[in-house]
């Protein structure tokens, strides 16, 4: 089982002081649920400093928000590891407080340069399959495995061994001798940038790279994992010798003096968030599509009704409070919409808390109204806007933004008829909400203009089939054109 | 030049050091009348007589011991361990004298000494007859420890092995006894601390050294049939490390593979990693692979005994990897 000693915590505490020595080391903590480091985006304290707890050390910008960073203990900053600007990986050192009675500058000196790293197990791309992958074999067998309890050795079975099947671009060149495949796109077009920021390569490529004046986020990897190797950074000098040169740094008389550059916007941490969050729906939710038509004459009059009796408590309702009340209903009705899907199981919640898209700056964020089949359409109104001013401002707190168990996104205000809105995993339904418009509505046998509302819900098939879906917008199409019966 | 066995080798090399030095003896169980367990000291009792070719009890803690005080007062004893798996009950003699008594007296006493012996997955021999302790040995600084391949080199290395003023563990892998090969007559002598290519290439280096030489050989072959060119280096002493070729090697070919008999945990290809990867990290394209025994005890049963074993197709399999193929 050696694999095992390379990732066990107590390795990564080696070498340090002992346990007499108490002064805290402050890792960079969780600040959001799906976050896995942030940007020091400023220091609230100086070496030197007081901090008691709760004091901000710090505002870090997560993948969801800017987060103040608080500390947990009592103590003098004696070090700060980290800069202004600098991506910290969860678990990683960000501080170290010297406690009552140490001498700051003596910590300092102590920890200084010391960088050390939590071992985030459970997070580790090295899984026991991937270190046995990495091991060319050498792993021992399962412990499950019957062979492997006894003394006799035990061939991991080949197919578990075999490394994932690569590109056709993959074998060229890899020994300088085969014709090689340009697989990088030539310059000065982008190619496409990596997932997760890091290019993983060879450091013979990188070399490569450095001694070439590349950047290597433009090669495509053609390794496991996407790393770049060498081959494919000689595959994209190859291909750049012979590309013409490029009209940027020799215009040709007859071009036009302006250049036509296109505009590179690295990706925010929010960009790749959600990349990379839909990816993962559209990968592994098939998802289905049902819409309704919900004739809201009714309650566009009550909404008018209300609004005039609220106008002196400047509450404004809008026809989205009444969606959210009517889908909070629904749901109490229809448990298996209001759920999750685990690898073993559907989980129905026993809460309702309904997220609410909303567009922000860098992207879109999903604020969570808690409980909200238990709120009044004021407090509904109230909450949705205190979230929505939070949002865009940045200060949503990690208890605003986590515990969703349904989603809704509206994007009626501008006039769109009707969307398809992908899932928010592990969520297994979210209610796309287009604008209520006026439309010819078929009574009997007569046409009328009536004011209609589509409501499209997207909901995963692995937990919801489809009539379970139709008999939730049924309920919800019910309780939006019938709107009195809200109140049983 | 004549084409003989690696045991044949063997036994050239200690009888030509014993005509040349008169200080130099063989000491062990059954190397006298019985001409050694694996006829290695064949004729040398009749030759040399009982005053330099000695018969001992199963005591390898005493003999190891009485040759090093021999070594100390002069002699130049050739101590065989039947197999390298009994030195384990002698391992305090080889490591804490044998290893140390130079540095510890100031340099007032040196150890001509050389421990030789069988080792190796032989067949059939089961866990506890089975070791490969050669990671063992090459840890400790004041051994040199040598495990040869070939015949030829069996004969230039041991016969520099007993020229040493050190001590040497010196591991015969039982396999090779019958190997044959064309060795030099007379003085050929190998230098310790010397690796030698003994298949140039370009695409990857394949690190190796004693039975394991053949596997990579085969494999390098096979891999040619490919159209990938392995060089193939044979480590011969792995202490101290003849780190220059590897590093020379690694530069041209930007990969390596390393085979080894030994158990892959701080088996001997770790600690050649870890150097490599030390020094020349910037020019590998690919990381280090290693194939090395399956780590578990070894078994009895020939087939689960072959699977142990670095083979050709575990060979070929890594150095696919390390190449980016299939």
């Amino acid at each position: 089982m050696e694999c095992w000693a390379w990732i066990h915590p107590r390795a990564i505490t080696e070498g340090l002081p002992g346990e007499s020595a108490v002064p805290i080391e402050v890792m960079m903590p969780k600040l959001s649920p799906t976050m896995e480091s942030g940007v020091l985006s400023q220091w609230l304290v100086r070496v030197g400093d007081q901090v008691k707890e709760g004091d901000v050390l710090a505002d870090v910008e997560t993948d969801k928000a800017t987060m103040p960073m608080k500390s947990f203990d009592e103590g003098t900053v004696a070090l700060l590891d980290r800069d202004v600007g600098d991506e910290i990986q969860l678990g990683e050192r960000v501080l170290v407080l010297a406690k009552k009675g140490e001498d700051p500058a003596k910590v300092a000196e102590q920890y200084g340069g010391k960088k050390i790293y939590v071992a985030r197990c459970q997070m580790s791309p090295y899984s026991p399959q991937k270190i046995a992958e990495q091991l060319g074999g050498e792993a021992p067998a399962p412990k499950a495995s019957p062979e492997a309890e006894g003394v006799a050795p035990h061939e991991i079975s080949s197919e578990a061994m075999k490394v994932p099947p690569r590109p056709e671009a993959q074998g060229a060149g890899a020994n300088g001798r085969e014709p090689s495949t340009p697989v990088a796109e030539p310059e000065p077009e982008p190619a496409p940038a990596p997932a997760g920021g890091r290019v993983k390569s060879s450091p013979l490529a990188r070399k490569i790279a450095r001694e070439s004046q590349v950047d290597l986020a433009r090669i495509r990897g053609s390794g496991p994992g996407g790393r770049v190797v060498r081959s494919d950074v000689e595959a994209f000098l190859e291909a750049r010798a012979k590309q013409p040169a490029a009209p940027a740094t020799t215009p040709s008389p007859a071009a036009p003096a302006r250049e036509l550059a296109a505009e590179r916007i690295p990706h925010t941490r929010m960009r790749k968030t959600i990349a990379q969050r839909m990816v993962e729906a559209k990968k592994v939710a098939p998802e289905i599509h049902v819409a309704v038509d919900a004739r809201v004459d009714e309650l566009v009059a009550i909404r008018e009704r209300l609004n005039a009796r609220l106008a002196a408590e400047e509450i404004k309702l809008s026809l989205g409070d009444f969606v959210t009340k009517a889908v909070a209903l629904a749901l109490r009705r229809h448990p298996g919409i209001n759920a999750s899907f685990e690898p073993d199981a559907i989980v129905r919640h026993s809460e309702i808390n309904i997220g609410i898209g909303v567009a922000v700056e860098a992207g879109v964020l999903v604020p969570v109204l808690r409980n909200a089949d238990t709120l009044g359409l004021r407090e509904i109104r109230r909450e949705s806007e205190a979230l929505v001013e939070a949002a865009r401002k940045g200060k949503l707190t990690t208890e605003q933004m986590t515990g969703g168990t349904f989603t809704i996104s509206n994007l009626g205000m501008y006039g769109v008829r009707q969307f398809d809105a992908i899932l928010n995993l592990p969520e297994v339904a979210i209610l796309a909400v287009g604008a209520a418009e006026k439309r010819p509505v078929v009574v009997g046998d007569a046409l009328q203009v009536g004011t209609v509302m589509t409501l499209n819900l997207t909901a995963d098939h692995r937990a919801i089939d489809g009539a379970m879906a139709a008999e939730f917008q049924r309920t919800l199409k019910g309780l939006l054109e019938d709107p009195a019966s809200m109140l049983l | 030049m004549a084409v003989i066995t690696f045991r044949e080798a063997l036994n050239q090399a200690m009888s030509e050091e014993m005509e040349r030095d008169d200080r130099v003896f063989l000491m062990g169980e059954e190397v006298a009348e019985y001409e050694g367990a694996y006829k290695v000291s064949q004729g040398m009792l009749k030759r040399f007589g009982d005053r330099r070719v000695i018969d001992t009890p199963i005591s390898e803690e005493g003999f190891a011991g009485i040759g090093i005080g021999a070594a100390m007062v002069g002699l130049r004893p050739i101590i065989e361990f039947m197999t390298f798996s009994f030195s384990l009950v002698a391992i305090d003699q080889v490591v804490n004298n044998a290893a140390n008594i130079r540095y510890m007296s100031g340099g007032q006493f040196t150890i001509p000494i050389v421990f030789r012996g069988s080792s190796g997955m032989a067949g059939c021999l089961a866990a506890t007859h089975s070791h490969r302790l050669e990671a063992w040995y090459a840890q400790v600084p004041g051994l040199t420890v040598v495990l040869p391949a070939t015949p030829a080199d069996a004969k230039g290395l041991l016969k520099s092995a007993i020229r040493s003023d050190d001590p040497v563990v010196f591991i015969e892998h039982e396999n090779l006894y019958g190997e044959k090969g064309k060795v030099p007559d007379g003085e050929h002598l190998v230098p310790l601390g010397l690796a030698e290519v003994k298949r140039p290439g370009s695409d990857v280096s394949l690190i190796t050294y004693s039975r394991s030489l053949k596997a990579t050989l085969a494999a390098a072959e096979e891999l040619a049939g490919e159209g990938i060119e392995a060089e193939v280096i044979d480590l011969r002493t792995i202490r101290p490390l003849d780190f220059e070729a590897l590093l020379a090697s690694v530069v041209k070919t930007h990969r390596a593979v390393i085979v080894e008999e030994d158990w892959p945990y701080c088996g001997v290809g770790a600690g050649i990693a870890d150097r490599i990867y030390q020094v020349a990290f910037d020019e590998l394209d690919a990381p280090i692979r290693r194939v090395a025994a399956k780590d578990a005890p070894i078994p009895y049963n020939r087939y689960l005994e072959a699977s142990m074993l670095p083979s050709v197709d575990r060979i070929v399999a890594q150095v696919n990897d390390v190449l980016y193929k299939k």
